[in-house]
């Protein structure tokens, strides 16, 4: 329950980072979740999804890299996680390609008509379905093939939209580099997941560098991919 | 006379009660006998999980010990910091998950977060083995920091932390160490 005058929050699930955010994302927020690869981001993201299943929340993935089974078998298999929540569609998981046929566009056209009719296409499918929780994974092939830095812009904005008004929140997997440009500056928050090294050891981190709507923790944090799900401690600084 | 120690072992813990950071003096000659304490007379005979964190000896060679000695190792599970860097086989087993190093301290608090959390309820019994062998591998500051938050954590999980530690071989500043970070140090000569 939000306090008056605060958003309501859309608790992900994840108790680490529900904690660094205190009590989750505001809802209807657009997340990105940047790093490099292997960092853990769309682990998070369908631990994101899963979790607001298991609370009765629909959560869709839009894949724009993996088909469903590829992305699914490289995730770790949830202990928390069942098969049957794919097929009841509590959570679905549509391939870009699908959706992009569905709404009539081609990838190699993507002007400003092409991505209004984009989020259009996003926005029905969210409405349909009931969607709170959407992730897009990743938005770097969208923005890629849009190469326009004002329409990937407006994608954002339009995509901002559409969501707050179907309290969907969103977090939209990315690389490092993109947070720097311009989708970092109309995103209402970046969690940053990278790597420590210290000594010769990895590993792996996430840090919330900004989130609308709340106070949050802005320090590293050291999280492990588990079948519990991800687990996140306070890096140790050691005098360092 | 060892009967007489995994008894005491089991009496001292029973005595202190679950969120005392408690550090057992050991001797090597009577690592075996505190070991059976702890998980045969304590932790099987309370219904509690024990989480090993071994940074001495590789989980399946103690496991094979500790089968061998007639230990009750059902609901044993270990984290083990020492297979990875003997870069030999590891054996995989449902009881026991691996952290690359012991400068991995992170990683240590997360792998028992990850047996907290499917142990489902259970107490847990978390076993340190040995503070001399995390001592060699790590500055004196973040193992500071790293006991602390590992120990505040279990507290709070209403667990029984217990340190092991071999006095004669441990460096002053990791002596020091310990006593800040722990309630109760028992010598078990």
């Amino acid at each position: 329950m939000a306090k008056s005058g605060e958003r309501d929050r859309c608790v992900t699930g994840i108790d680490g980072l529900d904690n660094i955010l205190g009590g989750g994302i505001p809802r209807s927020n657009i997340v990105l979740v940047a790093g490099a690869c292997g960092t853990g981001k769309t682990t998070l993201a369908f631990e994101f999804l899963v979790r607001g299943s298991l609370m009765g929340e629909s959560g869709l993935l839009i894949s724009t890299v993996e088909s469903q089974d590829k992305l699914v078998s490289n995730i770790p298999h949830f202990i928390f996680f069942n098969d049957k929540m794919l097929v009841k569609g509590q959570v679905a998981i549509m391939e870009l390609e699908h959706l992009l046929e569905s709404a009539n566009l081609s990838p190699s056209k993507m002007d400003e008509a092409a991505v209004k009719k984009l989020v259009s296409a996003i926005g029905k499918t969210v409405a349909a379905s009931k969607v709170k929780r959407l992730v897009i994974d990743s938005i770097d092939t969208i923005l890629g093939e849009i190469k326009d830095e004002a329409l990937n812009a407006l994608l954002l904005s339009d995509l901002s939209i559409i969501l707050y008004k179907n309290e969907c929140t969103a977090l939209l997997v990315t690389s490092e580099e993109t947070c720097k440009t311009i989708e970092g500056r109309v995103a209402d928050g970046i969690i940053m997941m990278g790597n420590h090294e210290r000594r010769g050891d990895l590993l792996r981190t996430m840090q919330v560098i900004k989130m609308k709507a709340t106070s949050h923790s802005r320090s590293k944090y050291v999280i492990d991919l588990t079948p519990a799900g991800v687990l996140v401690t306070p890096i140790l600084k050691g005098g360092s | 006379m060892s009967e007489e120690l995994h008894a005491r072992v089991a009496e001292k813990l029973e005595e202190v009660g679950p969120s005392v950071a408690l550090a057992l003096e050991i001797k090597i000659d009577n690592y075996f006998d505190v070991v059976r304490g702890l998980i045969d007379d304590f932790a099987s005979k309370k219904g509690l999980i024990t989480v090993y964190v071994t940074a001495s000896v590789p989980a399946s060679t103690l496991n094979g010990a500790l089968q061998a000695l007639e230990v009750n190792t059902n609901g044993l599970m270990f984290v083990d910091c020492v297979s990875h860097s003997l870069m030999g086989s590891i054996q995989r087993t449902d009881n026991t998950v691996f952290v690359e190093s012991p400068t991995m301290l992170e990683n240590i608090v997360l792998k028992i977060e990850y047996f907290s959390r499917i142990a489902e309820g259970r107490k847990m019994l978390v076993v340190i083995d040995s503070i001399n062998s995390f001592a060699m591998s790590n500055d004196n500051k973040i193992l500071s920091e790293f006991m602390v938050v590992l120990m505040t954590s279990l507290k709070a999980k209403e667990a029984y932390p217990v340190v092991l530690t071999i006095p004669d071989q441990l460096k002053p500043e990791a002596k020091e160490m310990l006593t800040m970070v722990c309630d109760l140090i028992v010598p078990l000569s």
